[in-house]
């Protein structure tokens, strides 16, 4: 227990240290993001019919098993997406204090219960309380406690084992590429479950099987507990929650197991073997680039990913009977190609000096080149593939392609220069590959913003294929071209204005410091400050944009959907107030947060001037 | 005649610490200089921004006449460096590494096939064909960027750390390469913290200290009549606290 403890401790303290004013907006609004979630799920155990056995309609415990699949599978698959999991506390870190890997394992599953997400998860949990209490008993609310906790430990330790075993797949090409695919398949299952319920809406309520299923998954047997204990089965609750025991001790030696393996085992051998061909300077960068895409198995992992998911995500229509989506399968493999590499220079590390120090060389170009000989291809294929299938249309999917193709190569090396997330250097990467920076929410943030922008560059074409057809090809040829070619020409005069700054940047790990003395260091704030300034700049958006400009908006065109803005629930008289009230309250607080970090003339400075 | 290298006022500041003070150094051409400090005096920071890897808060420096920051072509064909601890292309081999470059500085690609034949066998890569490079043994890494910084045939080698974590063949490979490029004409500035190898190699010195030059001049004017190492630790002024030893370890 006291190697545990340490760890925790240790752990806080890392968190501590390493916490800035960009961190803490991260922290409070993935925990806001997360408390919402969580907030979803306690409301799914007020709805529905809580009543064990056969009901008609939604049932409230069918309900919370599938909310609670997702949360695992969120747990499980999450740490694949946002650059691999939680490492604050890295196995390698305590190689050599001897500790036995049990006991290694139980202190980093201990230090891994600090951290929002596992708090966030235990709101989420709470659910099985309520629902205990829904179905008036007494001794489900008391099961439901244990139940909720042992199914948080079931939920972080599983994303552990997966988290390692990723680790090993990644070792292997065979391995990266069959964790590309069903880790595709089952993150498109995640983002499209809507289609499901949409489904089972029409069959009236989850269908009997489906139901088990969700309940035996581990995920589902804090619900059997809760459920058996309303039956009065108790010897069904115990065995459902010895279950959890019993799986927890599984995965912990299973975990440690993995754990020795992956301090132990040798780096990938993937060997060189084609001769470089190439006879100018760009053709050796693209011939770089081709061989990093070919022989870095995390890229072959992401490629696969990317493939995975859009074609799972755009055929999972035909669950319910539906394949019009089909021919965008090409367009949405290059958004989540260009995501996937989204920190294309911080990805590489600090190997900038090298283009630093052969000025004149134009390193952007052959790596859009190379980003385009990867992804393109493949594009394309999907899209014509998808669309002989549909037998059509055809002018749209392909403007899109062409039009995010070119777009997509143009925002991803111009926002990996102008937001770097500083990664880890390859060849000091720990034992976890998928592991390539310590920032993994900003990761997450850059490979969204690649998304929401590289979409942005389909837009013309787009409007014009739908209006016009064919035409909206050659728009989309034309803007993708455009992209390529000024984009990459903004990205190239970043590098060569900037260049020392970002390899400053991947060296330290922070971002150069701004030369205006007019801001206030975060840390420097004293603490009031420091909370004004982190809930005005992360959630100041909210009531200003949304709930007030965009809630106005609506208001003012009349808009019958409601959603989400309270200017349009509240009765009439009041709407516009509320508006007018959300929009000041945004302004208050990015005004707050402008006024406790901005400094209007630094007093020390303006007195030496004046002496002068 | 202008200096190989010429540094004049560098100054930085990371936040409140003060990593480089204003320091001015001449490197005379066909000289073999060594940078010596303790870790953290500032060495690794003067030498990044001497080659134009790091921006300068204040100050400049030119390469044999051409301003780094104003002419970095010019400047940047004359000189080849190596950093010490930065990334290279690892997913290559390392001719594939070399061919790379070459070709990135524009060079003819025969000429750099055959100069990448010859700086493999010489510095013993050759035999590691077909590993890349991030497999590579620290050694092995900086015997590769060695070999990246010797490629383009440069007048001025910035070599930061050449000999740290390289075994004694290899490192005797290195020294006679060295010792022939400025026999031909070359100057070479490295840092270290071993002051034998910097007696053993270099003509001129420089101790850096907190971020200043305690002492710069040829060898013989900054260690006097005693060892380098003697006027190193006089000048830096070192206390005795670390020689109290360790009272556990002695039984």
């Amino acid at each position: 227990m006291a190697v545990a403890l340490t760890m925790a401790a240790m752990k806080m303290a890392v968190l501590r240290n390493s916490m800035n004013s960009q961190k803490a907006g991260l922290v409070v609004a993935g925990a806001v993001l997360g408390l919402i979630l969580a907030g979803g799920t306690v409301a799914v155990a007020f709805v529905g019919d809580p009543n064990v056995g056969s009901v008609t309609g939604w049932h409230t415990g069918d309900l919370l098993a599938a909310a609670y699949a997702v949360w695992m599978l969120g747990w499980i698959f999450g740490p694949v997406f946002i650059g691999g999991g939680d490492e604050t506390l890295r196995p390698e870190y305590f190689t050599l204090v001897g500790l036995r890997p049990r006991r290694l394992a139980f202190g980093l599953l201990t230090a891994s219960f600090i951290g929002v997400a596992p708090a966030v998860s235990l709101v989420a949990l709470a659910a099985l309380v309520v629902f205990g209490v829904r179905l008036g008993s007494a001794a489900s609310v008391l099961i439901a406690l244990p139940a909720m906790l042992l199914s948080l430990v079931v939920f972080v330790l599983l994303s552990r084992v997966a988290t390692a075993v990723m680790g090993l797949a990644l070792r292997s090409r065979v391995g990266a590429i069959a964790a590309g695919l069903s880790n595709g398949v089952i993150l498109a299952a995640l983002g499209q479950g809507w289609v499901f319920f949409v489904a089972f809406q029409q069959v009236g309520g989850i269908p009997p099987t489906a139901s088990a299923i969700l309940r035996y998954l581990p995920s589902g047997w804090g619900l059997i507990a809760v459920e058996a204990a309303a039956q009065g089965a108790w010897p069904r609750a115990v065995a459902a929650l010895a279950a959890m025991c019993l799986l927890i001790v599984l995965l912990l030696g299973a975990w440690a197991a993995l754990l020795t393996r992956r301090t132990s085992a040798a780096r990938p051998s993937v060997r060189g073997r084609r001769p470089m061909t190439a006879t100018s300077a760009q053709g050796a960068v693209v011939a770089k680039e081709m061989r990093t895409w070919t022989r870095d198995l995390v890229r072959n992992h992401q490629l696969t990913f990317a493939l995975a998911y859009a074609v799972f995500f755009t055929s999972c229509m035909l669950f319910m009977g539906m394949n019009g989506l089909l021919p965008y399968t090409g367009a949405v493999f290059i958004l989540m190609a260009g995501a996937m590499s989204a920190n294309l220079y911080g990805t590489d590390g600090t190997v900038l000096w090298l283009t630093l120090m052969t000025p004149g060389a134009s390193e952007v170009r052959g790596r859009q080149w190379a980003w385009l000989l990867t992804v393109g291809p493949v594009g394309l294929a999907l899209t014509v593939a998808g669309a002989a299938i549909t037998g059509g249309p055809w002018p749209l999917p392909l403007a899109l392609t062409a039009a995010l193709l070119g777009g997509a190569a143009g925002i991803v090396p111009l926002i990996s220069v102008y937001a770097l997330v500083p990664g880890i250097d390859p060849h000091r990467r720990g034992g976890n590959p998928l592991r390539s920076s310590e920032d993994d929410g900003s990761l997450t943030g850059l490979a969204y913003a690649v998304i929401g922008l590289g979409g942005l560059t389909g837009v013309p074409a787009g409007l014009v294929a739908s209006s016009y057809g064919w035409p909206g090809v050659a728009v989309g040829i034309v803007t993708g071209a455009l992209c390529v070619w000024g984009f990459g020409a903004l990205a190239e005069s970043r590098l060569q204005s900037h260049g020392p700054e970002l390899l400053q940047t991947m060296r330290t790990g922070k971002r150069a410091q701004s030369a205006s003395a007019r801001w206030k260091k975060f840390d420097d704030l004293p603490k009031r400050d420091q909370i004004i300034a982190t809930v005005g700049w992360s959630l100041g958006a909210i009531p200003l944009f949304p709930q007030g400009i965009v809630a106005g908006v609506m208001k003012a065109n009349g808009t019958e959907e409601k959603s989400w803005f309270l200017a349009l629930h509240v009765p009439d008289p009041w709407g516009w107030p509320v508006v007018v009230f959300m929009v000041l309250l945004g302004i208050a607080m990015y005004g707050g947060a402008l006024w406790v970090s901005y400094r209007p003339r630094p007093r020390e400075e303006a007195l030496p001037a004046a002496a002068a | 005649m202008s200096a190989a290298l010429e540094i004049s006022g560098l100054a930085k500041a990371f936040g409140e610490k003060i990593a480089v003070d204003h320091v001015d150094l001449t490197v005379p051409q066909g000289s073999f200089y060594g940078l010596v400090g303790q870790n953290g005096a500032g060495k690794t920071t003067t030498l990044a921004m001497a080659v134009g890897l790091l921006r300068p808060d204040s100050g400049g420096a030119r390469i044999f006449g051409a301003d780094v920051w104003a002419e970095p072509e010019r400047a940047k064909t004359l000189v080849g460096v190596l950093p010490d601890g930065l990334a290279m292309p690892e997913r290559l081999t390392g001719r594939e590494v070399l061919t790379y470059l070459g070709l990135l500085r524009g060079m003819a690609r025969d000429v750099v096939v055959e100069r990448a034949g010859e700086l493999l066998a010489v510095l013993e890569l050759d035999t590691a064909e077909n590993t890349l490079v991030i497999e590579y043994s620290t050694g092995m890494r900086k015997k590769i960027g060695l070999a990246t910084a010797l490629l383009h045939g440069p007048r001025l080698l910035v070599l930061d750390e050449p000999f740290e974590a390289v075994d004694p063949v290899s490192a005797t490979t290195i020294k006679s390469i060295l010792r022939g490029f400025v026999d031909g004409g070359g100057s070479v500035v490295l840092s270290s913290h071993v002051m034998a190898l910097v007696e053993q190699l270099c003509d001129h010195v420089a101790v850096i200290d907190q971020g200043r030059v305690a002492a710069a001049g040829s060898l013989d004017e900054v260690r006097g009549a005693g060892s380098l190492e003697d006027a190193f630790v006089e000048l830096v002024g070192a206390s005795g606290a670390g020689a109290k030893g360790l009272s556990w370890l002695s039984r």
